[in-house]
C-alpha cells in the first residue's frame, strides 16, 4: 500500500464525502496518509476498510458531484461530435467580437431552481459570457468564447447538473410539444376517471346516500376507493413528485414540496385507516387535489406553447431545399444547410425564400408577414436584401446569399422573442421569491398546527395540518407571474413588437414622457419631392424642369438625389455632368426652343447665386435651385412625409396624460412646422447627439422617460432612456439595440404596444393581488380547522384556475 | 404500543441517504462481488444484529422502567430528545449525536478484530452472514436512535421486532445500493431531501415529548 490515496475536495469527511464538522472532526491513517472524518462512525468504518485491506475502495470510487448525471460512454462521444465545426454551423451563431452562441433544448428541467441552479454552474466554466436560462421554454441560451471552452465541455457541464441538454431544433419542438401535451393528457385521464370514481363513493358515504349503510359495506367502499385512488396516486402525481426532487436537490424547495407532501401523507393515513378498518378516509382529497393541479399545469402548458409556437412557427415555414444556380445556369436542389454565402438560388413564386439574400432580379414583391406580422406586399429593388422567410409573391427571382441558417434576420428575431422570455420582470420575480419563501414557511406553520392541535384534539391533529398545507399551497402565486409575462409577450410578438427585455412590460405603462426623434419616426424617412415651382419662362415649362432635374441628379450620390430621380417619364440628354462637392451638379444640354447647349446647375442657393447674386428664393423650405446662365429655373422642396397614422397616434398619447417631446437634429422652423402639424407642443430643432443625451438626461428627473428614435443614428440617446423604442427595418435588427422593437412599419404600433402592456401589468396585478388575498386569508381558516382536506384541495384548485383565466385574458 | 412502530421504520427509510454514504462503500467492497443475494445476506446479518440489539435494549431498560415510577414516561421523554437530536442530525444543523457514538466505540474495539479474522477465509454463506452481523455493530448515531425508540417498547421481542422494521427501512438503501438508478440515490443524498426529513424527525420527537409530558400531567 504505497501508492498514495486520490484526495478528495477540502472540508469534506474523507469516508462519506459530507461537509466536515465546524470543529475539523476527526482523522483517521489510511495507507500511511492521515486525512480528515467527520465522526466516530466514519472513523471506525475508514479503519476497517483499512485493516481488511478494501483500500481499493477509496481509490476507485466516485467523489464527483453526487448530482452528476452518469452519460455512457457513446453518450459522451456523441457530445464531442458536436464540436465538429460544420455541424455547429447549423445551431450556433457567431458576433463580430468571436463569440459563438448557442440555445440548448434541456431535458428534466421542472422549476425555477433548476434554472437557477444552471445558471450558477455554467457562469463558473471558463470561457462563458453568458448564461440564460428560460425555464418557460426550457432552453438556454449561452454565449461562449470558443478558444477556450468546447462545446461539448457546456454539454458536459450540464450533465454534472443531471440535465441532458441538446443543441435545440426548431423541428423537434412540435413532437416534444405533443410529447408533454400527451404526457399531461394521459394522466388527466387516469386522474379524472379515479376521482369520478371516488367522490361517488365519498358522496354516497357522506350524505347517507346508501341509506342502510353496514360496516362491512363502508368499509369495502374504502377499499374500492383505495383502489382507484392508488393508480392516480402513483401515475398521475407524478409530475409533482419529480418536480419536488428536483428542487429538493438544488436546495429550493418549490411548491411541489408541500403537495407531494400532502398527496402522499394524505394517501397513506387513509391507506392505513382502510386496512385497520378505522379512523377516516380522505381518498376523495388525493384525487380532487391531483386533477385539479393537473389542470392547472395543463393550462399552463398550453399558454405557455402558444407563445413559444408562434416562434418556431415561422422556423418551420423555411424551406428545407433550395434551388441554387450553377455557373452554367442549371439549377441545383440542395439543402439550405449546404448554401453557402455567395451562392445564387432562384425561388419560384408562392415559395418562401430559404437564405437572407442580395436581390439580383430587377425587382420583386414579397410578403413579409413571418418577420414583421404586416401582410402588405413590399417592393424590393436590385441589391435590396430579401429575408428568409419572406415570401415571393410575382416573378421567379435570383438572390446571392448574404445569410443562411442561424445567421439570418429571421434567426435573430426568434432568438430576440426567446431573449424577452428568458428576462423577468422584476413584479415576476417578486411573486416567485414570495412562492420559494412561502414553501418553507407553510412547512412550518402545518408544523406548528400540528402541535397545536395535539392539545385542543389529539385525534384531528393531523388532518387540520394536512388542510392547511394543501389549502395555502402557494400554486396561484408561482403560476400569477410567469403565465401574465407570456400572455403579453405572445400577443406583442403577434402584432410585430419585439421585447429584448420582458422587463419593458412593468417599465412602459410607468411612462409619462415620450422622447420622439422627427426624421424616420414622425415622418417615413422616405425622401420625396414635396413642393416644386417653376418661374415662368417661354420654352422651358414644368415638364421640361423635372426632365432635366432627373437626368442629371441620376448622376450624383447625394441622400437628396434619390428623391429626384424619378419625377417624370420625359428624358432628355445631358453631357458633361460634374459635381461640384459641396455646391451640386453642372452639366450640358440643349433646352427646349434652342439648337444651342448651354450650362445648367442643379445645386444650392449658393450654387446659383454665383450666376444670380441677387436672386432670393419663394419656397421658404427650399433646399434645390436649377439656374441656367441666363435665369433661376426653379426652386426645389425635397422632405420626407408624415407617417400617416401618426398624428392619431400623438393624439391618443396626449389624451392619455402622456407629454410628447420631439427631439430633431434638422433646422428649428421645419421642426416646428411639423409639430405645429402633430399638436405637439415642446420641440428643440438643432440639436446635436449630445444635446439630445442632456434633454433626456434632464427629463429623467422627473421621473422614467421613453425615447423612440432611429436605432441606427439615436444610439446613444435610446441607451439613456429607460425604455427605448425603435422601428426595426427588419434588416438592421441586429445592429439596434432598442428595448422595444416595433416591426411593423406604423407608428400607431407604439399605441399598441403600451395598451397591451398596460393590460398586461394589470393583470399581473390583479393575479398577485389575488393570490396573496387568498394565501394569507386562507390560513387563519385552515389553522382553526374550519377547512376539511377536500375543501381545501377545491379552495387551491380554484384559485390557481382564477389567476390562469385571468392571464389566459392576454391570448385573445 | 404497537402503533408506534411506524416512526422504528420511517427512520429507517429517512436515514437511507446517511446509510449510503456511511457505509455504500463496505457493502459493495465487502461483499466484493455484486450478487444480489451475497448483498441480502449480508444485509440479514446486520439487521439481526439490530434486533438483537433491540432485544437487549429493551428488556434491559424496559424491566427497570418497569420498577422505576414514571419509568415508561420518562424513558418516552428520553426518546424524544434522542429523535429530535437525529432530526438535527440528519438536517446537518447540529451533530450533537457523534456523542452518542462514542459510546459504540470500546464495543467495536472489541469486535473489530474478529471483523479481519473473517474476512481471510473463503467467502461462505455463513461467513457472509457473520461478517453482516458484526458490520450491525459499528457505531452508528442512526443507529442508536432507533435504539432508544426501541427501549420504549417494553419487552424485549417487542424491542427486537422495532429493530427489525428499523432494519427493513434501512435495507433498500444498503441492498439496493447497486440497483437503484443514480436518480434516486441523488434524491436520498440531496441536502434538502436530508433537511425535510430532519425537520419531519424533529416534529415527530417534539409531538412525543408533548404526549409524554401530557401522560405526565405537567401540561
Amino acid at each position: 500500500m504505497s501508492a498514495p490515496l486520490p484526495a478528495v475536495p477540502a472540508n469534506v469527511c474523507y469516508h462519506c464525502l459530507q461537509p466536515l464538522p465546524e470543529d475539523g472532526g476527526y482523522t483517521v491513517v489510511l495507507a500511511e496518509q492521515e486525512v480528515p472524518v467527520c465522526c466516530y462512525g466514519c472513523q471506525a468504518v475508514a479503519e476497517t476498510i483499512a485493516q481488511q485491506n478494501l483500500l481499493h475502495f477509496y481509490r476507485y470510487r466516485d467523489t464527483s458531484n453526487p448530482l452528476q448525471v452518469p452519460l455512457l460512454p457513446e453518450e459522451l462521444q456523441q457530445l464531442t461530435a458536436y464540436d465538429d465545426e460544420q455541424l455547429q454551423q447549423q445551431f450556433t451563431r457567431h458576433d463580430e467580437h468571436g463569440l459563438r452562441s448557442i440555445n440548448l433544448s434541456v431535458e428534466g428541467m421542472t422549476c425555477s431552481a433548476c434554472a437557477w441552479l444552471i445558471e450558477q454552474h455554467l457562469g463558473r466554466v471558463a470561457g462563458v459570457r453568458k448564461v440564460q436560462v428560460n425555464a418557460t421554454t426550457e432552453r438556454v441560451y449561452i454565449q461562449w468564447q470558443p478558444e477556450q471552452a468546447k462545446l461539448s465541455e457546456l454539454l458536459h457541464a450540464m450533465a454534472e447538473l443531471g440535465y441532458r441538454a441538446l443543441p435545440f431544433q426548431a423541428a423537434n419542438q412540435e413532437q416534444e410539444f405533443k410529447r408533454r401535451r400527451r404526457y399531461f393528457v394521459k394522466r388527466l385521464g387516469v386522474a379524472g376517471i379515479g376521482m369520478m370514481q371516488v367522490m361517488m363513493i365519498a358522496v354516497g358515504l357522506y350524505f347517507g346516500v346508501v341509506s342502510d349503510l353496514t360496516p362491512d359495506l363502508q368499509q369495502f367502499m374504502w377499499w374500492v376507493s383505495f383502489l382507484m385512488t392508488t393508480p392516480v396516486l402513483f401515475y398521475s402525481a407524478q409530475p409533482f413528485f419529480a418536480s419536488a426532487i428536483r428542487s429538493l436537490q438544488a436546495g429550493r424547495p418549490n411548491m411541489d414540496v408541500p403537495v407531494t407532501f400532502a398527496l402522499i401523507s394524505t394517501y397513506g393515513a387513509s391507506a392505513y385507516a382502510t386496512i385497520m378498518n378505522r379512523g377516516e378516509v380522505y381518498f376523495e382529497s388525493v384525487t380532487m387535489f391531483t386533477f385539479f393541479l393537473l389542470v392547472g399545469r395543463y393550462f399552463e402548458l398550453l399558454a405557455r406553447q402558444k407563445a413559444v409556437a408562434a416562434a418556431s412557427n415561422s422556423i418551420k415555414l423555411l424551406p428545407a431545399v433550395a434551388q441554387r444556380v450553377l455557373p452554367s445556369g442549371e439549377l441545383e436542389s440542395v439543402s439550405v444547410s449546404q448554401l453557402q454565402l455567395g451562392d445564387i438560388v432562384q425561388v419560384l413564386p408562392g415559395t418562401t425564400v430559404p437564405a437572407d439574400g442580395a436581390l439580383l432580379s430587377d425587382t420583386a414583391h414579397v410578403n413579409e408577414s413571418i418577420l414583421t406580422g404586416e401582410s402588405r406586399l413590399i417592393q424590393k429593388r436590385q441589391q435590396e436584401t430579401v429575408l428568409a422567410g419572406s415570401v415571393n409573391q410575382q416573378q421567379p427571382i435570383r438572390l446571392r446569399v448574404t445569410a443562411t441558417q442561424q445567421e439570418t434576420v429571421l434567426a435573430s428575431i426568434i432568438e430576440l422573442q426567446d431573449l424577452a422570455l428568458s428576462r423577468k420582470p422584476k413584479l415576476a420575480l417578486m411573486a416567485e421569491t414570495m412562492a420559494d419563501k412561502f414553501v418553507s414557511r407553510i412547512l412550518m406553520l402545518s408544523g406548528l398546527t400540528f402541535l397545536i392541535w395535539t392539545f385542543i384534539e389529539p385525534n384531528e391533529a393531523f388532518w387540520v395540518a394536512l388542510s392547511v398545507l394543501v389549502a395555502t399551497c402557494p400554486c396561484a402565486l408561482s403560476l400569477a407571474a410567469p403565465t401574465a409575462v407570456t400572455g403579453a409577450i405572445h400577443k406583442l410578438n403577434k402584432s410585430g413588437i419585439l421585447l429584448r427585455n420582458a422587463d419593458m412590460l412593468q417599465v412602459l405603462p410607468d411612462i409619462k414622457t415620450i422622447f420622439v426623434d422627427k426624421t424616420g419616426t414622425l415622418t417615413t424617412g422616405e425622401f420625396k419631392l414635396q413642393q416644386l415651382h417653376c418661374y415662368a419662362h417661354e420654352h422651358i415649362d414644368e415638364q421640361a424642369v423635372r426632365a432635366v432635374v432627373q437626368a442629371i441628379e441620376s448622376y450624383s450620390e447625394h441622400p437628396l438625389a434619390a428623391a429626384l430621380t424619378q419625377l417624370t417619364k420625359k428624358s432628355v440628354n445631358v453631357t458633361e455632368v460634374q459635381t461640384v462637392i459641396g455646391y451640386g451638379l453642372q452639366a450640358v444640354w440643349t433646352p427646349p426652343g434652342t439648337a444651342d447647349a448651354e450650362p445648367i446647375r442643379v445645386g444650392s442657393l449658393r450654387f446659383v447665386r454665383e450666376w444670380h447674386p441677387q436672386f432670393q428664393p419663394q419656397l421658404t423650405a427650399a433646399q434645390v435651385f436649377v439656374a441656367t446662365p441666363e435665369t433661376v429655373l426653379a426652386e426645389l422642396h425635397v422632405g420626407d412625409r408624415i407617417r400617416p397614422d401618426t398624428p392619431a397616434t400623438i393624439a391618443a398619447l396626449q389624451a392619455q396624460g402622456i407629454e410628447v417631446i420631439m427631439l430633431t437634429g434638422d433646422r428649428q422652423d421645419l421642426a416646428e412646422q411639423v409639430a405645429q402639424e402633430l399638436a405637439i407642443q415642446q420641440v428643440y430643432g438643432d440639436l446635436l447627439p449630445a444635446d439630445k443625451l442632456a434633454k433626456v438626461t434632464a427629463a429623467q428627473e422627473q421621473g422614467p422617460v421613453a425615447m423612440i428614435g432611429d436605432g441606427l443614428n439615436d444610439g446613444p440617446v435610446l441607451a439613456q432612456a429607460d425604455v427605448s423604442i425603435t422601428f426595426g427595418h427588419a434588416a438592421d435588427l441586429a445592429r439596434t439595440a432598442a428595448d422595444v422593437i416595433l416591426l411593423r412599419n406604423e407608428f400607431s404600433a407604439l399605441t399598441h404596444c403600451r395598451d397591451i402592456t398596460l393590460t398586461a401589468q394589470q393583470i399581473l396585478k390583479q393575479n398577485i393581488r389575488w393570490a396573496l388575498i387568498y394565501n394569507v386569508g386562507i390560513i387563519p381558516v385552515a389553522m382553526a380547522g374550519f377547512v376539511t382536506p377536500y375543501i381545501a384541495a377545491i379552495g387551491m384548485s380554484l384559485s390557481s384556475l382564477i389567476v390562469l383565466l385571468n392571464s389566459l385574458r392576454l391570448y385573445r | 404500543m404497537m402503533h408506534d412502530w411506524l416512526p422504528a421504520l420511517f427512520m429507517g427509510l429517512a436515514g437511507a441517504g446517511h446509510c449510503l454514504m456511511m457505509c455504500g462503500g463496505i457493502a459493495a467492497a465487502v461483499t466484493g462481488t455484486t450478487r444480489p443475494w451475497q448483498v441480502v445476506v449480508y444485509n440479514l446479518g446486520r439487521i439481526t444484529s439490530y434486533a438483537i440489539a433491540g432485544a437487549i435494549i429493551a428488556a434491559t431498560l424496559g424491566g427497570l422502567a418497569n420498577v422505576a415510577p414514571h419509568g415508561l414516561i420518562v424513558l418516552r421523554i428520553l426518546a424524544a430528545f434522542v429523535l429530535v437530536a437525529f432530526g438535527l442530525y440528519l438536517g446537518q444543523w447540529w451533530f450533537g449525536l457523534r456523542h452518542l457514538e462514542r459510546l459504540g466505540l470500546p464495543w467495536w474495539r472489541k469486535l473489530q478484530p474478529w471483523a479481519a479474522r473473517l474476512r481471510q477465509g473463503q467467502v461462505t454463506t455463513p461467513g457472509l452472514f457473520l461478517a453482516g452481523m458484526l458490520w450491525g455493530w459499528l457505531p452508528c448515531g442512526l443507529v442508536y436512535s432507533a435504539l432508544s425508540w426501541a427501549a420504549l417498547s417494553g419487552s424485549a421481542t417487542s424491542g427486537a421486532f422495532y429493530m427489525l422494521l428499523f432494519g427493513l427501512g434501512t435495507f433498500p438503501a444498503m441492498v439496493g445500493f447497486g440497483w437503484f438508478s443514480r436518480s434516486v440515490q441523488q434524491l436520498l443524498q440531496a441536502h434538502g431531501f436530508r433537511q425535510l426529513m430532519g425537520g419531519l424527525m424533529i416534529l415527530y420527537g417534539l409531538w412525543t415529548l408533548i404526549i409524554a409530558l401530557k401522560q405526565l400531567q405537567v401540561l
